[in-house]
């Protein structure tokens, strides 16, 4: 393995000042490129009213719609306060500080391709978009300090381009019935309804059917998840947040973008296979949560179990439409707070298992309490919007008369939910067994955490009429 | 447009069955060569776009990423292994899965549409048999390669090339899938793949 695969003991030791000389301006100019970049996205949003949207631009390969909209605002949000967490952590990490330059550089051509991504307007720009990120983003998972950094990335990216074939192999198939029947296809995504069959057609169901699998893959849902917690646990922090807040949103836009197209076609294919996912993806979460002593792959589970949720969601359609939306947006908050305080926690304890962190609010207060917050934000407690995300899901699959969902929703997320706080509760309030007075913790560390659990709690009490009217926007878009 | 399609065929099956993993440069820039005669004589008139499409295929696909690749097994003892485990269950499965490719393909004697779906069909098949029977990550790159391009030959079946940004963005996939890939995997071990990771892929 080369010497890249795991940071070598002399840097991990040395002084930040020593490593890296030379590179102090990357981690501010990169915050400074994510708040440019952010207040653009918000400028964006306030001079653009929903009623002037579609707005095609780039020759339509880009659009600026509802969606598009909402989800560039919402991964410019996360990325600013990942590139804060960055800068907190530059001074305290050796590690970081040594390749900070390199890192940056991924980080910011990944947010590019996002951004292109999310605004796309056509699928196979948008797939091979998809794909860019990830090859982007293997790099820095490849600079995380498990026992073989460069393998999970490996198979990182093995995984990605699987789902992503699975899902090409769709398209395939689409311009296959459409060829059949002496339609031609685009697959710009406003003029790819045009090539479907309101018919049932076994060519274009198969088409659905690899392009929901595939991409179902991307989100971390059974049966291709297994990638999702061993790389979230691999990588480095700010990487998994990138990924479980960032990446995984383009994926979910994929979707809407396939849900968007299919309006009035092969409705119940879509919510048999969704569904079919979703209780697949929920049972698994529970089981692995049940076992799991390591709180970074708790998170990665609870990320499993939180697709499963959208998964259902979707299923239902009309009715839990705006609760799926506003669980995905709250989603983002809440795995970037939990990975970016994991991140904290690990720099001090030197560990991802739970077994030596006990009594962490006593040895971390602010760390600690942040964390406590994310959890019971993640677990869909009140006042987060998380809990006002869940009960509408819940509503919507009891509108929709499927109380085999409900009921399984409801015993999974209990289990998890036990499983939990049995793993959680203990560490952050148990005896602690570090001597010394608490850790300082840095107020630039926690700005971002504090900016995600003020957002969090926002979207649960009262949301600012623009972003509900964007949000029902959205959640109309998908049959809302 | 059936001569290229069979060379390209012929570049997919005859690595699998016979080749190493050290020779897969060579079958990638066939089959690249293949697609770049598809590419420029799948039009009946040559306009600067197809003109483009085809350089491109010819500089990426059968110059820039074989050589890159070249470069990353030199040297390398997993270049000496088989593409594909030689047993005749492997075998037996990929026959298999390649005549279950032309039925895809409806039926491959009908005409060129349903010949190039069944190549297609079967170099994605051969590619993820390549990636379940193989866990030596160099031979896995290969597979994602051919698999990559599988899908650029996909395009032929469309009624138009794809727009510029489109071929630009999959062109990009194919560089970097083989850049970014043969970093991870230089002098890289054959992976402990988790029990419950191998069974998702299965």
């Amino acid at each position: 393995m080369s010497a890249l695969a795991s940071p070598s003991s002399s840097i991990l030791t040395a002084s930040p000042d020593q490593v890296a000389p030379g590179t102090r301006w990357v981690a501010p100019a990169l915050v400074a490129v994510a708040l440019i970049v952010w207040l653009a996205s918000m400028a964006v949003f306030i001079t653009h009213p929903l009623a002037e949207l579609p707005l095609y631009f780039a020759k339509r390969y880009l659009v600026l719609d509802a969606t598009s909209l909402l989800f560039v605002v919402l991964v410019n949000t996360v990325f600013l306060g990942i590139s804060v967490y960055i800068l907190s952590r530059e001074h305290s990490s050796a590690v970081l500080s040594h390749d900070i330059l390199s890192r940056a550089g991924l980080m910011l051509t990944f947010m590019l391709i996002i951004n292109l991504g999310v605004m796309s307007n056509h699928l196979i720009l948008m797939w091979a978009l998809i794909e860019l990120s990830t090859l982007c983003a293997a790099p820095l998972v490849a600079r995380g300090d498990a026992a073989s950094p460069k393998s999970v990335a490996w198979r990182y990216m093995l995984y990605s381009a699987m789902t992503l074939s699975i899902t090409f192999l769709g398209f395939m198939c689409l311009a296959q019935s459409a060829h059949l029947r002496g339609v031609d296809i685009s697959f710009a995504v406003d003029q790819l309804g045009q090539a479907l069959s309101t018919n049932s057609d076994g060519w274009q169901r198969l088409g659905l059917s690899f392009m929901l699998f595939g991409l179902g893959g991307k989100l971390g849902l059974a049966p291709l998840y297994s990638w999702m917690p061993e790389t979230y646990e691999a990588a480095p922090t700010s990487t998994s947040a990138l990924l479980a807040a960032v990446q995984f949103n383009i994926s979910v836009v994929a979707v809407f973008r396939i849900l968007q197209v299919f309006q009035g076609f092969e409705s119940h294919f879509v919510s048999q296979e969704l569904l079919l996912m979703g209780y697949l993806s929920l049972v698994v979460a529970a089981v692995q949560v049940m076992a799991v002593r390591n709180y970074k792959r708790l998170i990665a589970y609870a990320c499993v179990s939180s697709s499963g949720v959208i998964a259902l969601g979707l299923s239902v359609g009309k009715a839990a439409a705006y609760g799926v939306v506003l669980y995905i947006v709250s989603n983002a908050f809440v795995k970037s707070l939990l990975f970016l305080t994991a991140g904290r926690l690990r720099a001090v304890y030197g560990t991802n298992d739970v077994a030596p962190l006990s009594g962490v609010i006593r040895v971390m207060p602010f760390s600690g309490l942040l964390f406590t917050v994310g959890i019971f934000a993640l677990l869909g407690f009140p006042p987060f919007a998380s809990f006002l995300a869940e009960m509408m899901i819940l509503s919507g699959i009891v509108q929709a008369g499927n109380l085999m969902a409900f009921t399984l929703m409801c015993v999974m997320l209990t289990v998890i939910f036990v499983a939990t706080g049995r793993t959680v509760f203990p560490m952050l309030w148990g005896a602690s067994r570090r001597e010394g007075p608490p850790v300082h913790e840095s107020w630039i560390a926690a700005l971002p955490k504090l900016g995600f659990v003020f957002t969090l709690i926002m979207l649960g009490t009262y949301t600012p009429k623009p972003i509900t009217e964007l949000l029902i926007a959205v959640a109309q878009s998908i049959g809302g | 447009m059936t001569l290229p399609l069979i060379l390209c065929l012929v570049a997919t099956v005859i690595p699998v069955f016979f080749g190493k993993i050290g020779v897969a440069p060579t079958w990638l820039s066939l089959q690249a060569l293949a697609l770049g005669w598809i590419s420029i004589t799948r039009q009946s008139e040559l306009s600067v776009h197809v003109l483009a499409l085809g350089l491109e295929v010819l500089l990426v696909r059968a110059w820039l990423v074989p050589t890159l690749l070249r470069r990353a097994l030199a040297g390398q003892s997993a270049a000496r292994q088989d593409l594909m485990p030689s047993n005749l269950f492997a075998w037996g499965v990929a026959i298999s899965l390649i005549i279950l490719a032309f039925r895809f393909g409806d039926g491959a004697r009908a005409d060129v549409r349903a010949l190039t779906l069944g190549v297609v069909a079967a170099t994605v098949m051969i590619a993820f048999l390549i990636l379940a029977t193989n866990r030596e990550p160099a031979a896995q790159l290969v597979g994602l390669l051919f698999m990559e391009n599988a899908l650029a030959l996909f395009e032929s079946l469309m009624p138009e090339p794809w727009p510029l940004p489109v071929h630009l963005a999959v062109s990009g996939v194919y560089i970097l899938t083989v850049a970014v890939g043969s970093w991870l995997v230089r002098g890289h071990s054959p992976a402990p793949v988790a029990p419950s990771a191998l069974k998702d892929m299965a």
